[in-house]
């Protein structure tokens, strides 16, 4: 049923004094859906819009030339490798917390679930900053991690390990709801029907929330590839080594060389799109299964 | 009989997985964060207290809890609007909007700043408006809540979409409201029914514009005592080398994120006993 | 295969589910356990299944001591109240899960696992929908695919719970007949949950009644109906007066009518030795008899407070002079003949030989 048919239909039911005031709806409607564009337009759209348009501000060949830049190679090298670390661990580790809270019961199971969101409350910049704490000169492990000549902070170790944390609940808390409210009786039935439990998580488990998987996957990968400030604290901003592409889109900035930080942004931008795209499709694809 | 911390399940696997969630949840969150606490005590209460109360701060404090705390409340009063019409309304382009309300999560928020700094700045879109009739939005408290209420956006429409979704009959009624009643019927029927996820979406908005950074680091100017937030002032200390200093101000940001996170859990309970109880309460 | 049941209980926190259950089923039997709910039927299911486990006792299947929480590689066919059907697989792929799901040496081969699927659809009358999806079919349709899909294990034991409980009550008749059918054809032992007696006795061969974690009586439909072991199976197995009644002097005193009882039957309570002051008397609405003036002993006067001619029966609600409620159930002949109004004076008798008495109180 449709909005529209909600708000029409009673029109006919009511008295004549009353289906005069529902007729003001629709001005307040449309009032309201002017207000929100507007909102909307103001503060989300723009912005967008001014990534683009200035990463073009003075052309094409301008806009590519930003990615001949090997700092700006680089930097996409590193964001790559960072995502490809980090959404693997935090997806298995999400199968398996998923499939320990939702499918069995034990004591504790709410504190556990608080304690997955944690990092999602907690400012990103703190969020670096720990790990400058337990691995740094001074923190920890520092003292110790200098004499065997690892290197974790101002690095890229801790660049990984820094987005890890942030990204750390997105693939969990997308796949722990669903399971708890699918219940587990058809994974009971596999396995009275002769499937082992790995058979059980392939063919039944798995396949029933691979929407909301690959949903938690692409936030998880947005933010991996998006994070700024537990990153820019750990980092050490050493240009060509290790710079991800918002710290890359921030040095030019800082340096005022506009065209190449939005051209750079863009790409940032364009992946957000495809996020937004993505999960549109997905929630489509959940409503009509 | 025995104590057993699991009950019984014919599925196989909950060692392992239930091992090894403890495990990486402690390696990767619980023990980094332990570590910080830990640094905090081996300040005297004297230190922690002189850096923690310092005046530049004590400015931060204020600075971004006003921020946070004004961006929020905008985004409550215009986020239930936004998520009124997703809600109820059908019109052309809807589909694109609901997509949008989403962007501030999708979009890296160093590029956010910038391109907020760039519109907002004395040569930008609106900045160059806004600049002649002496409202100065880049590098000033306000051009923080707009990177803040960018932010916090989507917090509140995805809070609410769900709540307005289930008001059926009530709502029937508010759509053909009358008049002078309109008004009524919505802060005596709907405002209290989606009373706790409104709180819930601000309370996160709010959370979340507290410790907010890369938005906000190039549009507000980084002044100390006017517009130095204090996820700011906190890397400024590292940069200094001042780890105690910067450890004492994290522990108290941690903290009050704690509050907020408990108070946020303890308003969906609060959400999911009226849903439960057909919001009876 | 058979099923002996030695000494199950279960509780979960304070409430007692199964109460030492003691259980042997024949190979080749349907049986029900039938009761109603919360008296731990679905309960002794699961633990039978090995989907939940007793905190005594054990299960043996065939001498084969089983009491291993792995339930898979068992050949246990269990059919969920709610059909627990994989949403993302159609029809056929639902049915062929157990056939593909087996270790490679045993696992049969494509051409194989398709002739069988398709056979045991046939026997489901599901063969024209096997490419729909769970989401697409009705009820029934599920049940079958469900029933399909645990036969394609050529089970050793079929489990069944609340098979019909989701249906509507026509699709359900339906459903019984050919449950029973499926049974006479496939003979492989069976059990079932239901809360429905007419249920049980239409399709089971031997029926178990449960209550309040323990077993009441195990026994034929005819056994269970004609001579129950206690007051609450002739309660449980169909519609029923109760009468509350003191006993002197070996009499059992209703309202104005009293009956001979040996005092040395039924009336001692085992604990104490103690003689019982009262009994509840048991009888069944068709074994009453109306008429219009007093001709046995034990008739009494009732007064007609509602007719409902619309049936095989005609459905009589009185009230006796003492003011206890009664249904009976007469003949449309018998009707026509006496010509009953509401509101008559009636006497109502009834057959010695058909009471049905535990002592005590029962409600």
């Amino acid at each position: 049923m449709t909005d529209n048919e909600l708000i029409k239909l009673p029109v006919d039911y009511l008295p004549v004094h009353v289906q005069a005031s529902v007729r003001e709806t629709g001005l307040v409607k449309w009032l309201l859906i002017i207000i929100s564009t507007l909102f909307l337009g103001f503060f989300l759209f723009i912005p967008l819009i001014t990534v683009f348009a200035e990463a073009f501000r003075k052309g094409i060949a301008e806009y590519f030339n930003a990615f001949s830049d090997p700092a700006a190679i680089a930097a996409i090298r590193l964001t790559l490798i960072t995502a490809l670390i980090a959404i693997p661990a935090n997806l298995i580790f999400g199968l398996a917390a998923s499939w320990s809270i939702a499918r069995f019961n034990f004591p504790g199971k709410n504190i556990l679930i608080t304690l997955i969101d944690l990092p999602f409350a907690i400012s990103p910049v703190i969020s670096g900053f720990i790990f400058v704490l337990f691995f740094g000169l001074q923190g920890w492990l520092g003292p110790w991690l200098a004499e065997n000549d690892i290197k974790i902070i101002f690095a890229i170790p801790g660049i990984v390990l820094a987005t890890i944390f942030v990204t750390f609940p997105f693939v969990a808390r997308e796949l722990i709801p669903l399971m708890q409210e699918q219940g587990n009786e058809e994974e009971q039935a596999a396995m009275l029907l002769g499937a082992s439990g790995w058979k059980t998580f392939w063919k039944v488990t798995l396949p029933n929330v691979k929407w909301a998987l690959l949903y938690g996957v692409i936030l998880c990968n947005a933010r991996a590839m998006g994070e700024f400030g537990a990153v820019s604290v750990v980092s050490g901003h050493i240009r060509g080594k290790t710079n991800t592409i918002p710290l890359h889109v921030e040095i030019l900035y800082n340096e005022y060389n506009f065209v190449a930080a939005f051209a750079v942004a863009s790409l940032l931008a364009f992946l957000a799109l495809l996020t937004l795209a993505v999960k549109s499709i997905i929630e489509w694809k959940y409503k009509h299964p | 009989m025995k104590f057993k911390f699991k009950k019984y399940s014919p599925l196989p696997g909950f060692g392992l997985t239930f091992g090894y969630t403890i495990f990486y949840l402690s390696l990767i969150v619980l023990i980094p964060l332990a570590a910080l606490f830990f640094k905090s005590f081996s300040l005297t209460w004297h230190q922690f207290w002189d850096t923690v109360t310092d005046i530049r701060v004590l400015a931060s404090y204020k600075l971004t809890f006003m921020a946070a705390f004004i961006a929020a409340l905008i985004n409550a009063v215009f986020g239930f609007i936004v998520a009124w019409i997703l809600v109820r309304y059908q019109f052309p382009g809807k589909k694109f909007i609901d997509a949008l309300v989403d962007l501030p999560f999708a979009l890296p928020t160093a590029v956010s700043g910038i391109a907020l700094t760039t519109i907002y700045s004395k040569n930008g879109w609106i900045g160059q408006i806004l600049e002649p009739i002496g409202i100065k939005t880049a590098f000033s408290p306000l051009g923080i809540m707009i990177a803040l209420t960018f932010i916090g956006l989507p917090f509140v429409v995805r809070s609410l979409q769900p709540a307005l979704d289930d008001l059926d009959l009530e709502v029937e009624e508010a759509a053909a409201c009358l008049g002078a009643n309109c008004w009524q019927t919505f802060y005596k029927v709907i405002l209290p029914a989606v009373l706790p996820s409104l709180l819930t979406g601000f309370a996160l908005a709010f959370a979340r514009g507290l410790g907010e950074y890369g938005s906000v680091v190039f549009i507000s100017g980084n002044m100390p005592l006017k517009t130095e937030i204090t996820s700011l002032l906190i890397i400024s200390k590292l940069e200094q080398y001042d780890y105690a200093g910067a450890t004492a101000i994290a522990v108290v940001m941690l903290i009050i994120s704690f509050v907020l996170l408990l108070l946020i859990n303890l308003l969906q309970s609060w959400n999911n006993r009226r849903v439960n109880n057909g919001g009876v309460n | 295969m058979s099923i002996i049941i030695h000494n199950i209980s279960k509780k979960f926190g304070a409430f007692t589910a199964l109460n030492n259950i003691n259980l042997n089923i024949p190979t080749g039997h349907l049986v029900a356990l039938l009761g109603p709910s919360g008296c731990g039927k679905t309960t002794l299911l699961r633990i039978i299944a090995g989907l939940e486990t007793a905190d005594t006792g054990k299960v043996e299947f065939e001498g084969d001591d089983y009491f291993s929480p792995v339930v898979y590689g068992k050949r246990i066919g269990f059919v969920f109240q709610h059909y627990a059907l994989f949403r993302h697989m159609n029809v056929f792929e639902n049915v062929a899960f157990g056939l593909r799901v087996k270790p490679r040496k045993s696992r049969l081969s494509k051409a194989e696992i398709k002739d069988r699927v398709f056979s045991l659809l046939r026997l489901v009358q599901m063969e024209h929908l096997s490419d729909h999806y769970p989401g697409q079919l009705s009820g029934g349709q599920r049940q079958r695919v469900a029933l399909a899909r645990v036969l394609a294990i050529e089970p050793k034991v079929l489990l069944l719970d609340e098979p019909f409980g989701a249906l509507d009550a026509r699709v359900r008749q339906e459903l019984r007949r050919w449950l029973k059918k499926l049974h006479d054809e496939i003979h492989v032992t069976s059990i079932f949950v239901t809360h429905d007696q007419e249920e049980a006795m239409e399709v089971a061969d031997q029926v178990v009644v449960m209550n309040e974690g323990k077993i009441e009586q195990v026994g034929t439909p005819e056994e269970v109906y004609h001579k129950p072991a206690s007051g609450f199976v002739y309660n449980f197995l169909g519609n029923v007066n109760l009468f509350h009644g003191r006993i002197e002097h070996g009499q059992i005193h209703i309202g104005e009518i009293s009956m001979e009882w040996p005092e040395n039957e039924l009336v001692i309570n085992e604990d104490s030795h103690e003689q019982l002051k009262t009994a509840t008397v048991f009888l069944r609405p068709h074994l009453l008899e109306i008429d219009k003036s007093p001709n046995y002993k034990s008739s009494f006067r009732a007064k007609i407070k509602h007719i409902n001619a619309a049936g095989s029966q005609v459905k009589i609600e009185l009230v006796a002079s003492w003011g206890d409620s009664i249904v009976a159930e007469i003949s449309h002949e018998r009707f026509k003949e006496l010509q009953l109004k509401k509101n008559m004076e009636v006497y109502v008798s009834f057959d010695k030989q058909n009471l049905f008495i535990t002592p005590g109180l029962l409600t």
